[in-house]
């Protein structure tokens, strides 16, 4: 038997965890709820006029600049999922051919060490108009539009390719890794049945990726749900509201419109959205987990 | 999720003999049209991921009368300096113009403290979460799991008020402090999750050699915590390096990380844009987790994958 105070020092140990956890976390999350409710504008009123409590959710529903955001949201999404097929795509590439394996990881990888903020700046650049790739190509001959930034349709393409760009490579890196644990005798085994490449490709080993693509989805929508940095980078918004997505309307609401009310009642709508698209996916990932244990 | 994950890298390694056996390379040697076409193909998506790279670093060493000539791709005809020097110390971040050197210090003085403070907190809060019998343990761990989650806005504005009432707001010791205290939910699942594949017998035994709390955590758990302390001081290294949110929230005008320099730079500017000037201050902030990537590499996808899977 443990002497009795080394059984009340874990419980001390951890109690600065549990203050940030109630405090920074819990609470936290409490009190925007709240002020989601109230009135606030500048500075916080904490009285609930529970007539009509939802007016700033009723408000919010109207707004065209949050149906933009959502709008955005749901393009960026979209559009981001293409970083997981073309990571997929090139880590079944590297996996088949091995020459050059540790290059190739080392280049796709490396927009991942960089900040957002570094490269919304070298995309802005190159989709510079007039002295960017648009005119080295119109040198060319090439009578190419290139010029997505500046034009609201397209503006949000651009914030796609360059997180497509930063983030391609860690989807490969994490299908790499999946790829590696399936096992070879299956392509001895396809090879022998004379099963062409792609349909081995598509009926057995995504299937049995199965796994590495939910978290990859997972990890895909936490970041789609956080983009701030590359959308302030790129375009900070504009062309008008063209890529304002949920991140950036609440933030917007909170020090551009000093609307504390407003931007607690965003805020809870981004906490809605990331409970919406995560329970379904991380209790497909419990359940995946289960179906593996219980298989062994 | 980690027990998978060991347990998939011992399957894979068991079939190494066999998918790779040096049999079938020597037969196969001769490159075949196929791979000619794979290679072709990555080779060409190598270059385009290293486009933005190529772009940035000539179009830092160019005068701004060469840019105007809109050659983008082309190299640098008189390699200049001058951006790289107007970047360091006389770019402007809103009205100050001493360059993105104050910046430099500001995020390295942000991320000592919060390294310390992250590691040491979430290093202790995962090992009692591990391998002591705490009430509620259970529990704890699914609250943080869901904290891992949330998104920072949800709790922004309540951060401010307490870091105003602890007189850190607009200080680098704030800015430090957010990070600590964000990072904590995913980095305490981490070393939880690393913690409690150490075998009980070593726990019951130096619980009998009256080893207490504190003296097994200094004397066992520390020396057996090499390899995940690298690969998490590499996520939170590049993580607080990079991150611009909370610098821009909680650093005001005294605690802005680089990055919030670099966004002033190239979001807000006045007059004609100097686009070699950005494109160094772009540069100058890649340059120190870019060194840390290429220094460790392979561990680096660790770190990154580790802060990712989590739970």
């Amino acid at each position: 038997m443990a002497p009795r105070w080394s059984r009340i020092a874990p419980q001390l140990a951890l109690t600065p965890a549990l203050a940030v956890t109630a405090v920074a976390f819990v609470g936290s999350i409490g009190w925007t709820v709240y002020l989601s409710f109230t009135r606030s504008r500048r500075l916080p009123d904490y009285e609930i006029d529970w007539s009509e409590w939802g007016r700033q959710y009723d408000r919010l529903f109207r707004d065209a600049g949050w149906e933009i955001s959502l709008r955005n949201l749901v393009v960026l999404g979209l559009g981001s999922a293409l970083a997981i097929v073309f990571g997929f795509i090139l880590a079944a590439m590297i996996d088949k051919e091995k020459r050059g394996e540790s290059f190739f990881r080392t280049v796709f990888l490396y927009p991942l060490a960089v900040s957002l903020i570094v490269t919304g700046a070298a995309w802005r650049w190159i989709f510079n108009p007039t002295l960017g790739a648009q005119s080295f190509l119109r040198g060319l001959g090439w009578q190419v539009d290139f010029n997505w930034l500046a034009q609201p349709d397209t503006a949000m393409y651009a914030i796609i390719l360059a997180s497509v760009w930063q983030s391609a490579g860690f989807y490969m890196a994490l299908m790499l890794a999946g790829l590696k644990g399936i096992n070879s005798e299956i392509w001895s085994a396809a090879r022998l049945d004379g099963v062409p490449l792609w349909r081995v490709y598509v009926e057995i080993i995504i299937p049995m990726m199965k796994f590495t693509f939910i978290t990859c989805a997972i990890l895909l929508s936490l970041g789609v749900i956080k983009a701030y940095d590359v959308v302030v980078a790129m375009t900070n918004g504009g062309p008008g509201q063209s890529t304002w997505v949920p991140a950036y309307f609440t933030i917007n609401a909170l020090s551009a419109k000093s609307n504390l009310g407003y931007a607690s009642t965003a805020a809870v709508m981004m906490l809605a959205i990331t409970f919406v698209v995560f329970i379904p996916l991380v209790a497909l990932t419990a359940w995946q987990q289960r179906k593996r244990e219980a298989a062994r | 999720m980690s027990q998978i994950s060991v347990s998939e890298r011992a399957a894979g390694a068991g079939e190494v003999p066999v998918s790779r056996a040096p049999v079938f390379a020597r037969l196969r040697k001769r490159i075949t049209p196929q791979s000619i076409a794979v290679l072709v193909f990555l080779g060409m998506c190598a270059l385009f991921f290293c486009i933005p790279l190529y772009v940035v670093v000539v179009t830092s060493f160019k005068t701004m009368d060469q840019i105007r000539e809109g050659a983008i791709f082309a190299l640098p005809q008189v390699w200049s300096l001058e951006a790289w020097d107007h970047a360091w110390n006389r770019a402007c971040s809103g009205i100050r113009c001493d360059g993105l050197k104050v910046g430099f210090w500001n995020s390295v003085a942000i991320l000592f403290p919060s390294l310390i403070l992250s590691i040491a907190l979430s290093m202790v809060t995962g090992y009692a979460l591990a391998l002591w019998n705490v009430r509620w343990a259970g529990t704890f761990l699914f609250v943080l799991f869901i904290c891992a989650f949330v998104p920072f806005q949800i709790i922004m504005y309540p951060l401010i008020v307490m870091t105003t009432t602890l007189k850190v707001y607009g200080t680098l010791w704030g800015v430090a402090l957010i990070h600590a205290i964000l990072a904590m939910p995913v980095l305490t699942l981490i070393f939880r999750n690393y913690y409690k594949d150490i075998p009980t017998e070593i726990m019951s035994a130096a619980i009998m050699d009256s080893g207490s709390f504190w003296r097994i955590f200094f004397e066992i758990i520390v020396p057996m915590s090499g390899n995940i302390l690298i690969v998490i001081l590499i996520l939170q290294i590049t993580s607080i390096w990079n991150d611009y949110l909370i610098g821009v929230t909680f650093g005001g005008l005294a605690g802005q990380p680089m990055t919030v320099n670099l966004a002033n730079l190239i979001t807000i500017s006045t007059g004609t844009t100097n686009y070699a000037h950005n494109m160094a201050a772009a540069l100058l902030t890649a340059i120190p987790p870019l060194v840390v990537y290429f220094l460790v590499g392979k561990l680096f996808v660790q770190g990154v994958t580790a802060g990712a899977i989590k739970g």
